[in-house]
């Protein structure tokens, strides 16, 4: 018959006039977000290891970031990583691209700003980020390297103590007494060569303490045999 | 002949009325832009209804705005907005032609003095009452009744009207 | 509480002629006292119509609708009027000035006029005219007039399209509208709305006139331009039809008239076949009140659920549906009542 379409049109609509509001209350009741949500794009500095594979991933060059080559390895040091969120589309390349997982959408999806500028997010390079930015294997690697080193110079310093220590000090007479201490001493003679691999102006520093020292002391034992052993 | 002491609220609203009536009857021959001339034709009609009104002829004033203002005069304006040809402000311009003014006059002329001897030579009944309250039943009963026959003749050449305007705008077959 | 405001009017008739005042001027001053009572309970009830559709059409699509300003957001549409009042406005250099300024006041004239003779309660009517039922349709269709005056006015082709649609939907509704409601008077044996109400003691034209009430819906909604009848002022394809040239206050009039022509026919529904001010328990003025409500309320409804119709549908659906069906009812209800004669029922 005619018209039944009508009335079951009407019927429809008077059964959505009882049902609940979908309605979301937004600013009032934050929305439930389901767990992979995408809303803003956040950037982990320290596990980044400056691959770019996002950057190459991203359809919309959105990312973009500045390295350095590091003093003594290949490896480049992250220097800030820029995300010029306004051309984001939300694809999730980047964030499945990163070996490390140092991208990711959190539920933050408040993100207008009142200029156009705020909307590029730059991360920087934190401070004190050199040594706790190495990853932990690097540091193992590293320091495997450094106590080989140590060991090699500890050798090289207790064979011939003098033509080590002309690289690191001037004077013959330093050098004679420096290495008469070495020789003598085991532990002056790891600590200098640990502070040689390490850190030159250190161990040029410590060096010519223990020489001052050897110094005073020899002087000292000269003039009074036992006043000496106070200072050492 | 006028009295000032006899002078009432219905005087005062007749002469309202009236004024507005005549103004706007003025208005749609003097009016140089058509639509304004069809719109105080409707003005006119409803003064003329709230004229039946006051006689206590409330049918018929109904009738005059629902047939006249609220039908014809809609249909007048439709019509004019078909054919209108030339910028609204000279649609209704008087006749440059001579000829015509005469013609028109003339006619005029005829109708205004046969108004006048109608009005002049009839026996007006004026008892000083308004009309039987319930006008609407005694109408029917002289329309459906005495005047039957005219009634449905009228009717009649209406419906005869409607199909020839139909034909006419539709076209004959062609044949 | 039922004669509360018949009470009131013969209070302040007799404290007007306590001042001295003529009899007979007493009965005009209290005539436009009436009116503009009605007109100021229009104008407020619009305010909360408003409001209703806005939210009843909300609740339709699962929404809330406004709730911001005011517990259920009841002053939006006051804090809406207020920037309607405060806006420019703005009468398009083209336009035909006279007539567009002229036009939102006479359709909102027209629309209040219709108030004069529905009877609010019993006794209860501004003018209790003999012709009130034919005195209500033909106002009505003064409306086109307006419409027209605003589409022309404007010198605007969306404007004036708008308006030629409409008015020939009115028009051409006219018909099944006045035809459906003869029915009802051809039982009652007179046109005036409190004989009618008072025909309806035993029994609601409703159940005696079912097929006049479902055609006097129809017609009423297309005659209403009001959805799935309006095409006229369909916003997307005739950006506003009529109305498109209108901003600010001048817009609200008629966004005004709009409401208050459906209150106005809402209110003749349920004069005419709901059984009026009649009920019991409640005071009369209540009854009309609530009947009124329900059946703007299914107004609400059709509009929200039914999509818009063409315009070649809509016409030939007056003139080939409702036109016959209200003939035939007129037909089916003339022999009703002699075949009652005849059996001596009535």
């Amino acid at each position: 018959m005619n018209g039944q379409g009508l009335i079951k049109g009407l019927a429809i609509t008077l059964k959505h006039f009882f049902q609940k509001e979908i309605t979301e209350q937004y600013p009032d009741v934050m929305p439930e977000l389901a767990p992979r949500f995408r809303g803003c794009l956040r950037f982990e500095f320290e596990k980044c290891i400056a691959c770019g594979i996002c950057v190459n991933s991203c359809p919309n060059d959105v990312l973009s970031f500045e390295t350095e080559k590091r003093d003594k390895s290949k490896k480049k040091k992250l220097l800030s990583y820029t995300i010029d969120f306004q051309y984001c589309m939300f694809c999730n390349l980047c964030v499945e691209g990163c070996p490390t997982s140092c991208l990711s959408f959190d539920h933050d999806f408040e993100l207008s700003q009142f200029k156009r500028e705020d909307i590029k997010m730059i991360y920087l390079r934190p401070e004190g980020l050199d040594e706790a930015q190495d990853s932990p294997a690097d540091q193992e690697e590293q320091k495997d390297k450094e106590q080989k080193q140590i060991a090699a110079m500890l050798k090289a310093l207790q064979k011939s103590p003098q033509k080590v220590l002309s690289k690191l000090l001037e004077g013959e007479e330093d050098i004679n007494i420096l290495s008469e201490l070495i020789q003598s001493d085991q532990k002056t003679a790891g600590k200098i060569a640990e502070l040689i691999v390490k850190d030159k102006e250190k161990a040029v520093k410590v060096a010519t303490g223990f020489i001052n020292k050897d110094r005073k002391n020899r002087a000292q034992k000269g003039e009074n045999g036992e006043g000496g052993d106070k200072d050492v | 002949m006028f009295n000032l002491a006899a002078f009432s609220l219905y005087d005062a609203v007749f002469i309202l009325i009236a004024g507005i009536t005549v103004t706007a009857a003025l208005g749609v021959v003097l009016f140089k832009n058509i639509i304004y001339s069809a719109l105080s034709l409707i003005l006119a009609f409803l003064g003329a209804a709230a004229v039946y009104f006051q006689l206590n002829a409330g049918f018929l004033g109904v009738i005059q705005i629902l047939v006249y203002a609220g039908a014809i005069s809609v249909l007048i304006i439709f019509a004019i907005m078909l054919v209108m040809n030339r910028p609204a402000g000279e649609s209704n311009l008087s006749s440059p032609r001579t000829r015509e003014v005469f013609t028109s006059a003339t006619i005029a002329a005829m109708l205004l003095t046969a108004l006048v001897a109608v009005i002049g030579f009839t026996q007006w009944p004026l008892g000083g009452r308004p009309g039987p309250d319930n006008s609407t039943g005694l109408l029917a009963e002289l329309m459906l009744g005495d005047y039957v026959i005219a009634f449905e003749a009228a009717a009649i050449l209406l419906l005869v009207a409607v199909v020839g305007a139909i034909i006419l705008a539709k076209g004959g077959e062609n044949q | 509480m039922e004669p509360l405001f018949i009470n009131l009017a013969e209070a302040f008739t007799g404290w007007m002629i306590s001042l001295g005042l003529d009899p007979g001027w007493a009965e005009a001053v209290l005539l436009v006292v009436k009116w503009i009572i009605v007109v100021t309970i229009i104008t407020v009830n619009i305010i909360i119509l408003i409001w209703l559709e806005r939210k009843v059409s909300a609740f339709f699509q699962e929404r809330l609708g406004p709730n911001r300003l005011g517990p259920f957001g009841i002053f939006q549409t006051i804090a809406d009027a207020i920037k309607l009042l405060t806006k420019e406005d703005i009468v398009p250099s083209a336009a035909d000035k006279l007539i567009f300024k002229t036009a939102p006041m006479f359709f909102i004239v027209v629309a209040v006029m219709l108030y004069t003779v529905i009877p609010m309660g019993k006794g209860m009517q501004v003018i209790n005219l003999n012709v009130g039922l034919l005195f209500f349709i033909s106002v009505g269709s003064l409306s086109t007039i307006a419409l027209l005056m605003a589409g022309w006015g404007s010198n605007n082709k969306w404007s004036l399209m708008g308006a030629v649609r409409s008015v020939a939907q009115m028009v051409s509704y006219a018909i099944p509208l006045a035809f459906s409601l003869l029915g009802v008077v051809m039982i009652t044996g007179s046109l005036n709305l409190q004989d009618i109400v008072l025909a309806q003691d035993k029994w609601w034209f409703v159940i005696l006139q079912p097929i006049a009430f479902i055609t006097y819906f129809i017609a009423a909604t297309a005659e209403l331009n009001r959805g799935p009848f309006d095409m006229p002022e369909a916003e997307q394809e005739l950006t506003g039809g009529a109305y498109t040239e209108y901003t600010g206050m001048r817009w609200a009039l008629f966004f005004l008239a709009e409401y208050t022509n459906l209150v106005a026919v809402s209110a003749l529904m349920a004069t005419v076949f709901l059984g009026g001010w009649q009920g019991p328990w409640l005071p009369s003025w209540l009854w009309i009140i609530i009947k009124t409500y329900a059946i703007i309320l299914v107004f609400f409804w059709v509009k929200w659920t039914f999509p818009r119709i063409r315009m070649d549908h809509l016409m030939s659906f007056s003139w080939k549906v409702l036109v016959p069906v209200s003939l035939g009812n007129i037909l089916l209800t003339g022999a009703g009542i002699y075949f009652c004669r005849w059996m001596g029922w009535c």
